[in-house]
């Protein structure tokens, strides 16, 4: 049942500002990747969407896995 | 030689193909095609069918006829600068000679006589071996001294390796005593020997030769001294196995003339070899043949994938591993008693000792264990007792699929056997996930509580928890639960149910007790059964597989559904949960014998974490009279509204109700979420140690929120750009 966050505006709740793309490393058994995601211009704490969890993010979870 | 492949090709005609086995197994195959004693006949599957074994000696001489080219290939490699002196230009020590030679090493061959040959210089089919040595040095480059006897290893002192092949009754230097028969070695480390030297036939010679060279190259690249990869000693047998059922017998094939077989002839021999291969793990096993390996390669495997540098190679069998169910099917059909399961643990066990294991694809039922091992947790004898002769031990599983199971079987255990009770975890989860420190910590832990309540035996009703202690604490006395109900009076099952099948856990397979219990009492209940063709197959759950591969999980426990038509009695709770959300009819042993209702529904994961606390809470007020009060936490009170859809979701993701409510507390407590202002929607994130938890939610009430979707990722933020 996945939700289309992507539709939305979000804002982060402390900051009261609108998210904006940006750049953040991802982590992964010794291994990192980049991509593109929503955060918070003044705090930056980042949001990561279900398509994204699910999809894109699963995929290179299971290849670093078979690594 | 890969027989069976070289027969296969020789069937269908294709000799070219054929040649280049024979070739580059044999080296000198117009030799060996003649004179070859044919050792392999004695191991011949066709023999075990009353046949004659394989003619293969005719075949490979009716393929030299029918190979169309038989020219050498000449490889385009750079040379190389180390020097190799063999000393005998008998087939052993040509054969060395040869294969470093098209290596494009540096050789000179040394011999007394005035020609090649050795030994085979007098056989009065000499001409024609003469011809074959000429044809397959045609293509490469190497000095021959003839008319040179070696009479010292001074004269070859400037050779980087010497390689002794100087016949039955040649000059060994004095290095007979130090030979290493294995590695061909000497206790001169760059001079080897082989050939009827050594004792051997010629053909043995000729393999001895082929074998040295592989050593000496490595030898020259590494100055260490190997068994090359994948070259054994067939002595003992080819190590293949056939199950011969359905296969018919088919008589040797004799040549029509003198000359030997025809072509035809000899595709009607070469078709008459079984291609015997086993594959009776393969058959029965979703896993093995997901990933279309045999044995013999995931040993390979899980051995290379030991000895890696981690940053500098890559795993090739991180799946494979994590996707088998260590259910003993594989070593119960193998006539060798193989088993992949113990290869995967011992994978799965390297990797976490290591630390270059997935956390994630174990990491739900560790934090189960965690909990069944602390809060979850209880033991004691019964009532105003210190000690007893008895104590259940229902498994971690069994009172979270329904608290009955526990309530009523402990009932009948305390008022027929005065059992105390031990609610805790086997290990299961640590076990399948490798971990090795917290199975032990476990082990101990439940051997000193055992010890405290008088070393009772242990009442088991699942048959993982059996098989755990019988494999980590054998010391303890065992007796199954089906056993004790089948043989009390006091139990008379009388629930109606159809004819159906008894579908045994994995675990069980070796506990016939368990077994034959859990029959009796469906047959005291009036259930007609009859039984699956193939017994004790695991239905999904074993080795905890569902994240490492959810659909070979899918695949395996559809299979399992499926194998009869026929509603399944069970008496695991994990088959029960499996089959049930398969839809598949089917009652637990417990549900006839306590007269419970069946019900196809599994409770969720809250629901069954709920239901262990009622347990331990029931006990722990029936047995000490004590209000166990499970911890708190400030989010248990929140009430979240969950779609059956999302939970079915949820569940199957292995997403807890109880994260969520952390998560969204966390969130809301300290204004830690995004939200969009269109409709109050919030977003939040809760990280776990090993997992990362994202929930959608909006609030409905004061303290209720709506969930609109959960899910969850492994990877985490790391440094941000």
């Amino acid at each position: 049942m996945a939700v289309d966050s992507e539709a939305r505006t979000w804002k982060c709740a402390k900051c009261n500002v609108e998210l904006v793309p940006k750049k953040a490393v991802l982590e992964y058994l010794g291994h990192t990747v980049s991509h593109e995601v929503p955060a918070c211009p003044k705090c930056g704490k980042t949001m990561i969407c279900q398509e994204l969890a699910e999809g894109r993010m699963s995929e290179v979870e299971q290849q670093l896995e078979d690594k | 030689m890969d027989i069976r492949s070289f027969l296969d090709k020789a069937a269908k005609g294709r000799w070219g193909a054929a040649y280049k086995i024979l070739r580059d197994a044999t080296v000198f195959p117009g030799i060996v095609a003649a004179l070859c004693d044919q050792p392999c006949r004695q191991f011949c599957q066709r023999t075990v069918l009353g046949d004659a074994a394989i003619a293969l000696r005719d075949v490979e001489a009716a393929c030299l006829r029918y190979a169309k080219d038989r020219k050498p290939q000449a490889y385009v490699i750079p040379p190389k600068d180390k020097r190799i002196a063999v000393i005998g230009a008998g087939p052993a020590g040509l054969s060395c000679a040869l294969n470093l030679a098209q290596k494009k090493y540096q050789v000179t061959v040394f011999d007394r006589e005035s020609g090649w040959g050795g030994g085979l210089r007098s056989h009065p089919r000499f001409a024609e071996f003469d011809e074959e040595l000429a044809l397959q040095f045609s293509a490469v480059d190497l000095e021959f001294r003839f008319d040179s006897e070696v009479k010292s290893l001074d004269e070859v002192a400037d050779f980087d390796a010497v390689y002794v092949a100087t016949g039955a009754d040649g000059e060994s230097f004095g290095l007979l005593e130090s030979w290493d028969k294995n590695l061909l070695t000497t206790s001169n480390p760059r001079v080897f020997m082989g050939g009827e030297i050594c004792g051997v036939t010629l053909m043995e010679g000729i393999a001895q030769g082929i074998t040295a060279s592989k050593v000496i190259e490595v030898f020259l690249q590494t100055g260490k001294t190997t068994r090359p990869h994948g070259d054994h000693d067939y002595a003992e047998g080819c190590g293949r196995y056939l199950d011969h059922e359905g296969e018919v017998s088919v008589p040797l094939v004799v040549p029509s003339g003198p000359e030997g077989y025809t072509e035809e002839e000899a595709r009607a021999e070469a078709a008459r070899c079984l291609q015997c291969d086993c594959d009776k793990c393969l058959a029965g096993c979703e896993m093995l043949r997901r990933f279309h390996k045999d044995p013999q390669r995931i040993a390979r495997e899980v051995y290379t994938d030991m000895v890696v540098n981690p940053p500098f190679s890559t795993r090739q069998v991180t799946r494979e591993i994590y996707s088998c169910n260590v259910c003993g099917y594989c070593k119960s059909v193998c006539p060798v008693d193989v088993d992949i399961g113990a290869l995967s643990q011992f994978s799965r066990t390297a990797r976490m000792s290591a630390g270059i294991h997935p956390a994630a694809l174990h990491d739900f039922w560790l934090r189960e264990m965690d909990f069944n091992t602390s809060e979850g947790a209880f033991a004691s004898a019964p009532k105003g007792r210190e000690t007893c002769k008895y104590a259940f031990y229902p498994g971690c599983q069994l009172g979270a699929a329904n608290p009955e199971y526990v309530l009523r079987s402990y009932d009948f255990l305390r008022d027929t056997y005065d059992s105390g009770i031990i609610l805790g975890c086997c290990g299961a989860p640590a076990y399948w996930a490798g971990d090795q420190a917290r199975l032990r910590a476990n082990v101990e832990a439940t051997r000193r509580r055992w010890s405290e309540m008088g070393e009772p035996t242990l009442v088991f009703a699942c048959a993982t928890c059996e098989s755990l202690f019988h494999l980590f604490l054998p010391e303890i006395p065992r007796v199954s639960l089906y056993e004790l109900l089948a043989a009390s009076d006091k139990i008379s099952p009388a629930q109606p149910y159809p004819a159906a099948v008894v579908f045994d856990p994995c675990a069980a397979r070796d506990d016939h007790g368990m077994e034959s219990g859990v029959r009796e009492l469906a047959g005291k209940a009036g259930v007609t059964l009859d039984e699956l063709t193939e017994k004790n197959h695991c239905c999904g759950h074993g080795g905890h597989i569902r994240i490492a591969n959810p659909s070979l999980y899918d695949e395996i426990t559809r299979n399992r559904a499926e194998a009869s038509d026929r509603p399944y009695i069970v008496y695991c709770v994990n088959c029960r949960e499996v089959f049930a959300s398969k839809s598949k009819e089917c009652a637990h042993i417990l549900d006839l014998v306590f007269d419970l209702p069946v019900t196809p529904r599994v409770p969720t994961l809250q629901e069954k974490r709920d239901n262990s606390v009622k347990v331990k809470r029931e006990l722990m007020k029936q047995i000490q009279d004590i209000d166990f009060q499970p911890e708190r936490h400030e989010w248990d009170s929140l009430r979240l509204i969950i779609s059956d859809d999302l939970q079915k979701e949820m569940d199957q993701k292995l997403i807890s109700e109880a994260d969520l409510k952390e998560a969204i507390w966390r969130a809301e407590t300290y204004c830690d979420k995004f939200y969009d202002e269109k409709d109050g929607m919030s977003m939040c994130s809760l990280i776990k140690p090993v997992i990362t938890y994202w929930v959608q939610y909006r609030e409905t009430a004061p303290n209720t929120y709506e969930v609109c979707s959960a899910y969850y990722h492994r990877m985490r933020l790391g440094q941000k750009e």
